[in-house]
């Protein structure tokens, strides 16, 4: 098993494509956490002052889009290997496809560690530098800080193993791809937005609670700016979810599409 | 488990020859291989065949026939209502150089696939050493396959390609820069395997398939692709690999790609072996044809046909006859003194026998 992950990870780290992702997630996160402390305090921003821990976390918690893409990451590390007829000597190699599985979703998960890092710090910084422009007041604790950040980076190790899950599943890249973001954007806005009380359960909002956002304050979507009476689930609760969510789409795969022909 | 004509360079195969003969009484008798010019020649040589030393020949080639090390028996797939391959049955003896042949659509590829794991079966079994694939302890050490041109992810690099190949089979980095150099693609490792002509991505996929020293090749129409030295590249290539007393399963639905490196050839066509023999036997079923050139051609026709032999009147003093040897001509002709000026025996064509084996009905579905 640790040649494969580590043969997973040499695949992972050989690509342009991881850090093109990586620094795109970057990017958005530096954008929308710039326009979220500029918009701080304004009138009708929605948006509380940056000297407030409301107005704070909004911008350090901008970690959304390190999560999403740290789930396209996932579904491509495992849905790109029949898109390029890769899986051929992927299996020819490691005959005992479930392995593969394995080792895909753990470094898939590990991706998603440095990626809500990297979102996290950028986040956090962009927010510090926002609150030292406003007069240097820290509305958050360090160790808030930090506890944001390790639960970007938890956020997005679970949605990178559900995304390789999923891309296992479905094999088909480009529809794992435009399925993730359609779910996280569009459904789910959608059906917690009429169901609220669901909303806690729902994957990518789950996620991005773990890393200090508000329940119904979403990154972006409908969802965004919207104040709901639901409160989040434990920290540890809906860490305890998304990895039971991930294990059951692998094994789904596993006992599924996995074992498929290799034609 | 690698193989030790490979990894060595200069090791000896004495002893895995005399372990194997043990049980050289088990193989079919259609499935042994027959001599080689080049392996009279290796009995007095020992000299490297690559100029970068990489493989280099044993002394001889081991005669380690007799042992199967793959097998298929009553191997078939069905598509839906396809029948892809249909009980299919044949061995590969270990130390010998098979071609796997049949037109497109055959069911070449799925049989190989089967072989190695990809496709289950609908039917029966494939094995390799007696085992099914997945089984297989360390699959790259004991099979090096290429199945399409090269299966690398077309951004990364052919050497990074490798090192992950040499990751997952405990090979040492070093050996990557070995079957680089061995394939001829040392200067392009560090481009992008989707910059690569078809040709190189075939390369770079024979360097993976032998990256852990495998002692079993299975290669799927390796010279798709290839130029003509390419093709010739890929000819000296097996040749070498025979020489080390490796077994290899080479597909094409070219029989004169393989023609001059196989020891047997077994033929598929629309999914059903049609024959598995030595190139010899193949060509020994086909009618000889004998060109005479005569300045008689009806008297010798009409004593031809009283010994039910066939003519045919190909120039105003030439025949060509089937069902008689040159020296029964000859006789014949002696008796009822008939001049002969010239009796060619025809070599029998390859690809002829090749295509009457495989005939088929135009627009049958590809498999």
């Amino acid at each position: 098993m640790t040649r494969l992950i580590h043969a997973e990870m040499l695949k992972l780290i050989t690509i342009r494509l991881t850090y093109g992702l990586l620094a795109t997630a970057a990017a958005l996160t530096a954008l929308f956490a710039a326009l979220e402390g500029s918009r701080a305090g304004s009138a009708g921003s929605g948006v509380a002052p940056i000297s407030t821990a409301s107005g704070l976390s909004t911008v350090t918690t901008v970690t959304g889009f390190a999560m999403l893409f740290a789930a396209v990451l996932g579904a491509i590390v495992t849905s790109g290997e029949f898109r390029h007829g890769s899986a051929t000597l992927t299996y020819q190699a490691a005959p005992r496809r479930g392995q593969v599985l394995v080792a895909k979703v753990i470094i898939s998960a590990g991706a998603g560690l440095l990626f809500g890092l990297v979102a996290g710090v950028i986040a956090t910084g962009v927010g510090l530098a926002f609150a030292s422009g406003d007069g240097g007041h820290l509305a958050l604790g360090a160790t808030t800080l930090i506890r944001h950040i390790a639960g970007a980076m938890c956020g997005a190790a679970a949605l990178g193993a559900l995304g390789a899950g999923l891309g296992s599943l479905l094999r088909s890249q480009l529809g794992t791809v435009i399925g993730i973001f359609v779910w996280a954007i569009v459904i789910e806005s959608l059906i917690g937005g009429l169901f609220t009380s669901i909303r806690p359960y729902l994957p990518y909002t789950a996620a991005t609670t773990l890393a200090g956002v508000k329940l119904g304050n979403a990154a972006f979507g409908p969802a965004h700016g919207e104040a709901v009476a639901a409160a989040p689930l434990p920290f540890i609760a809906t860490l305890a979810l998304l990895a039971a969510l991930a294990a059951a789409v692998s094994v789904l795969a596993a006992r599924t599409t996995v074992e498929r022909d290799i034609a | 488990m690698s193989h030790p004509g490979l990894r060595g360079l200069t090791k000896s195969r004495s002893a895995a020859v005399a372990s194997d003969t043990s049980t050289a009484s088990v193989a079919p008798v259609e499935s042994q291989r027959i001599p080689r010019q080049e392996d009279a020649g290796s009995l007095h040589g020992g000299t490297p065949i690559s100029p970068r030393g990489v493989f280099r020949l044993s002394t001889s080639r081991p005669s380690v026939i007799g042992v199967p090390v793959i097998e298929t028996h009553d191997l078939t797939k069905a598509f839906g209502e396809v029948s892809a391959v249909d009980h299919v049955s044949f061995t590969v003896d270990r130390g010998t150089v098979v071609g796997f042949l049949g037109p497109n659509g055959a069911g070449k590829t799925t049989t190989l696939r089967m072989l190695l794991g990809l496709i289950t079966p609908t039917e029966g079994r494939a094995t390799i050493n007696g085992r099914l694939y997945r089984e297989l302890g360390s699959p790259l050490h004991v099979v090096g396959a290429v199945l399409e041109a090269s299966g690398a992810y077309p951004g990364r690099t052919a050497r990074n390609h490798l090192r992950i190949q040499a990751t997952v089979g405990e090979v040492p980095r070093s050996r990557v820069d070995e079957v680089l150099d061995l394939v001829e693609l040392t200067e392009a490792a560090d481009r992008r395997v989707g910059q690569f002509s078809l040709g190189m991505r075939q390369r770079l996929g024979l360097a993976t398939a032998l990256l852990c020293e495998p002692e079993i090749l299975i290669l799927d129409e390796p010279a798709n692709g290839l130029d003509p030295e390419g093709v010739h590249w890929l000819r000296e290539l097996l040749r070498q690999l025979a020489t080390e007393g490796r077994t290899v399963l080479v597909s094409s639905h070219i029989l004169a790609e393989v023609a001059q490196t196989v020891d047997s050839v077994v033929i598929l066509d629309r999914g059903r072996l049609i024959s598995h023999s030595t190139l010899d036997d193949l060509t020994a079923g086909a009618q000889l044809a004998v060109r005479v050139r005569t300045p008689n051609p009806e008297e010798l026709v009409t004593t031809l046909a009283a010994h039910d032999a066939t003519t045919e009147l190909i120039g105003p003093d030439q025949l060509r006859i089937t069902g008689a040897t040159s020296e029964q001509i000859g006789t014949l002709a002696a008796e009822h003194a008939i001049p002969i000026f010239e009796a060619t025996t025809e070599a029998p064509d390859l690809e002829d026998i090749f295509l009457q084996l495989t005939a088929t009905e135009q627009g049958h579905g590809k498999r």
